[in-house]
């Protein structure tokens, strides 16, 4: 089976200038926007604030969170709804730098304790205030101190088949949920149960604070890999294709992939965390790929078409190459399409950035990546031919 | 078969059984970071500037002794700052002596006369060996913590100069934990010679409003039931030094407290102290708390007990860090991350449902568009993972969810280079050679660019690992083994299935 029956013949460098100029206009549109607009979002690794994931008893809706952080003042928080069903919830506090630097991990730390004390209910506070354990946020070593007291026995048993419900399950909801299969509690164990707990209406999923220390350093330290790692490849890529103009190229290519996706980015309301930066890591990956292969046929087919002019070349190369190119680009697509979709919250926002990114790689491998080298040979070398 | 395929076959049937040698059992040998598996993660930072400051403290009073012991005579001792005190009015008669006697006692400070005052300053080196043993000390008292508290598989490492990470996979309670690492733990019984009184002014009321120079005020714990100031002697009768053993117990009311024992020395104070004052209240202070300030019934020798309204994880935790011992700086968290087990175990879930979605995805489509030589690039996929997670199991490396990131991107390059080949492959086919010719030039035509694009990730990679931090570092080492094994399938196994499966007088080739 294949693509296309003959080898196609798109003229792609003839639109290496509209090519260009619509680059230009994304990475401008993007630079503007993150410049003097909605600006990137950096997220807690950076930095900036604490980020609360957490799991309801029952469905709540973002504005009644919202209205309980406005009653302590946090209104300006960002929530988000995680998951399926209105129980999961990712809250980040805005910081404040009103604090010095010393006080910043603290303050970030107290914001999180009210954020977590606005959520919780007034009841389940009054419970534990009279020394009632809440089942949903206890310890399995604490449980089964408990249990001790009614059946000395199995009590590290029944903890811990309560805790790994709840882990499965988030929340315990109902004491119903614990009568049947899996758990399977007897009744005058749930009897002593709802004596001593109470089923609390929350319970934290993750919390997640970096001092503005860490964050200045993970901040320097992803920058200072990147970089060193474009040198890196810039080095080996002008050394195997015996041309600085390959090396620059295909770093140019990748400095734009870079800025195109962080353009697209911008516009959504994601933030930039590791991972992202990870994933960027990954889009730059593929592309260095692509555009390697493509150098490649380059680098093959000057050795045989000694005669032909390079533009032509490398129309020719990319037409060779079009049927892998759409081939490879579609699975890895396929790939994070997948993880799109099931991946869950955790790992959306990358898998996003990845989609973006893919079809950017392709489209800067093939519009870009010659471009330059062409560009480079008719411009920066023309002294070196005319002798 | 060929004689050169029988060792091509050995060599991958050698290098898959390795990897699975390697992984097996995968629960055990595949470790996953705390984004995936829940835990805390925490990074603090050692206030080295109190050892310092204690060290200052400690020579500022020993050198008042001896000079006073010696009878030199000063008019002022004072502190200026952590690592530079003085003494005022040394008579110049005494210098000498006074020279002799600091080279008799310190090597580690400097010192010299300049107008009527004997300046010491701490040096450079002794400082930075004061930091770093308070570093290392820091570390291994909150090892002893950590242990004593139970936690499987701890990684307590340091990180630069004045850091320390700590991970702790699984816990459940981690407030506790992290209030357990930086409590500082400075127990002290001291005697009580007022209070306790609502604030400060009404205790120093029979002093005259200003603090007895062998005394102090220190402030009560509420969370223990005791209100409050209460001034106390600076001189403590023990220490948490003079502990030799601790453990949970009850008080006579049955509510949970801390059983002490003390050694013979600290018992001899304890027993002078004890004695000489009973009726009076004896405060017991830990971290500059009072905890509680019971009246001394009796002549106390060896052995005790610490009350104060705990609850039964509150006193174990006093137990842990009575055992562990005091931290010798205090500490600063910089970083702090938990995730909870719920949050892990889904994200491992999703993500594994995810994966093999994506993984299955791709090989329905090779089978679709390659037909038999699908299978081809199906082999090197599994293996490609299989080699992966072993290089991974070997190196002992954790799988994060950046590390997830990194295995995507060698899937793909992995399906790339199968492409790369077998469009080769059609190419050759399409110009008229015979089957075998066309899989001999594929590969050797496709092998430059397969070799160039892994090998300038890798590079990159190595540099995102040697100058990168946790995730970025998790991400590269996927990436790296994903790479490696690559070249070693797309280009070795690929080529032997070819071989092995398709005979030389082929007609046709199913791709």
């Amino acid at each position: 089976m294949r693509i296309f029956k003959k080898t196609p013949n798109i003229p792609f460098l003839k639109y290496k200038w509209f090519a260009l100029a619509l680059t230009l206009v994304i990475v401008t549109a993007g630079l503007i926007n993150i410049l003097a607009g909605k600006g990137l979002k950096l997220g807690v690794d950076f930095g900036e604030g604490t980020l609360i994931r957490v799991h309801f008893r029952e469905p709540v809706s973002v504005s009644e969170i919202r209205k309980l952080l406005s009653d302590v003042g946090l209104g300006d928080s960002i929530i988000q709804e995680i998951g399926k069903e209105g129980r999961e919830f990712q809250i980040r506090t805005m910081e404040k730098r009103t604090t010095t630097q010393e006080q910043e991990i603290e303050s970030h730390q107290i914001l999180a304790d009210r954020v977590i004390r606005a959520l919780q209910d007034k009841e389940d506070l009054e419970k534990l205030a009279l020394g009632m354990l809440d089942l949903n946020n206890i310890d399995r070593n604490t449980l089964a101190n408990l249990f001790r007291e009614i059946s000395p026995e199995n009590a590290e048993e029944l903890a811990g088949k309560i805790i790994e419900y709840r882990t499965l399950h988030g929340t315990i909801a109902r004491w119903e949920e614990l009568k049947k299969e899996p758990v399977n509690l007897p009744e005058n164990i749930i009897t002593f149960l709802q004596a001593k707990t109470f089923l609390g209406k929350m319970t934290i999923l993750s919390r997640e604070t970096v001092g503005p220390q860490v964050g200045k350093d993970l901040r320097k330290k992803a920058t200072q890999a990147i970089i060193w790692s474009l040198i890196g490849m810039l080095v080996y890529i002008a050394f195997r294709f015996k041309g600085i103009e390959y090396g620059a190229a295909a770093i140019f290519t990748l400095t734009q992939d870079v800025l195109i996706t962080l353009s697209i980015y911008s516009f959504t309301s994601r933030e930039i965390n590791l991972p992202i930066v990870a994933g960027m890591l990954t889009i730059v990956g593929y592309s260095i790929n692509d555009t390697i292969v493509i150098f490649d046929r380059i680098r093959e087919l000057q050795r045989t078409m000694k005669k032909e002019p390079l533009e032509n070349i490398m129309n020719l190369s990319l037409n060779l190459n079009l049927s892998r190119t759409l081939i490879t680009s579609g699975t890895v697509f396929l790939t994070i399409l997948a993880l799109y979709l099931f991946g869950g919250p955790v790992i959306n926002d990358f898998a996003f950035l990845m989609l973006i990114g893919t079809v950017e790689g392709v489209y800067s491998t093939i519009f870009l990546s010659c471009p330059v080298v062409l560009f480079w040979n008719r411009y920066l070398k023309k002294k070196k031919l005319h002798k | 078969m060929k004689k050169n395929l029988k060792w091509k076959l050995a060599l991958i049937i050698a290098v898959t059984g390795l990897c699975l040698f390697l992984i097996y059992p995968p629960k055990e040998k595949i470790k996953l970071g705390l984004d995936l598996k829940g835990g805390t993660h925490l990074v603090l930072q050692v206030l080295t500037d109190d050892a310092i400051n204690v060290e200052t403290d400690q020579m500022l009073a020993r050198f008042e002794e001896v000079f006073k012991k010696n009878n030199i005579s000063f008019t002022e001792a004072t502190k200026e700052k952590p690592g530079r005190f003085f003494f005022r009015g040394i008579p110049s008669d005494q210098e000498s002596k006074a020279r002799d006697l600091i080279d008799q006692y310190t090597r580690d400070w400097d010192y010299s006369f300049s107008g009527d005052r004997l300046i010491f300053t701490l040096k450079p080196q002794a400082a930075l060996y004061l930091r770093d043993q308070a570093v290392t000390q820091t570390l291994e008292t909150i090892r002893n913590r950590i242990d004593q508290f139970g936690v499987a598989e701890p990684i307590i490492q340091r990180q630069g100069s004045d850091r320390i990470v700590v991970e702790l996979p699984g816990v459940e309670d981690p407030e506790r934990v992290k209030n357990l690492i930086k409590v500082t733990a400075v127990l002290e019984f001291k005697l009580v010679k007022a209070g306790p009184a609502p604030d400060e002014e009404t205790l120093l009321r029979e002093f005259g409003g200003q603090v007895p120079e062998d005394a102090e005020v220190v402030k009560a714990d509420p969370r223990r039931g005791v209100q409050g100031y209460y001034l106390v002697s600076k001189v403590a009768a023990v220490t948490g030094k003079d502990l030799r053993s601790v453990r949970r117990g009850v008080d006579e009311w049955n509510n949970p407290a801390v059983h002490f024992t003390l050694t013979p020395d600290g018992a001899k104070r304890f027993e002078q102290v004890t004695g000489q004052n009973i009726g009076k209240q004896l405060a017991i202070i830990l971290d500059g708390r009072v905890q509680s300030a019971p009246v001394i019934q009796a002549r106390i020798s060896d052995a005790g007990i610490i009350q104060g309204r705990f609850t039964p994880e509150e006193a174990d935790d006093l137990v842990v860090i009575l055992k562990a011992g005091a931290l010798p700086a205090g500490i600063k968290y910089l970083e702090e991350r938990t995730v909870g087990p719920t949050l892990g175990s889904d994200s491992i879930r999703q993500g594994l449902i995810a994966g093999l979605i994506a993984i299955f995805a791709v090989m329905a489509f090779m089978i679709f568009y390659y037909k038999l030589s699908g299978i081809n690039a199906i082999v090197a996929l599994i293996l490609n993972e299989i080699i992966i997670f072993g290089a991974m199991a070997y190196f002992r490396a954790t799988l994060t969810l950046p590390g997830i990131a990194g295995i995507i991107l060698g899937i793909g390059m992995a399906v790339d280079a199968n492409v790369l080949i077998f469009e080769r492959i059609k190419e050759e086919l399409v110009l008229g050679k015979n089957v075998a010719s066309a899989i001999a030039t594929g590969f050797s035509r496709a092998f430059s660019a397969i070799f160039d694009s892994n090998l300038t990730t890798i590079i990159s990679a190595v540099f995102l690992f040697q100058f990168g931090t946790g995730p970025i570092k998790g991400y590269a080492v996927t990436l790296i083994c994903s790479l490696v094994a690559n070249l070693f399938t797309a280009v070795f196994v690929s080529r032997f299935i070819f071989e092995a499966f398709v005979p030389s007088n082929a007609k046709r080739l199913s791709i």
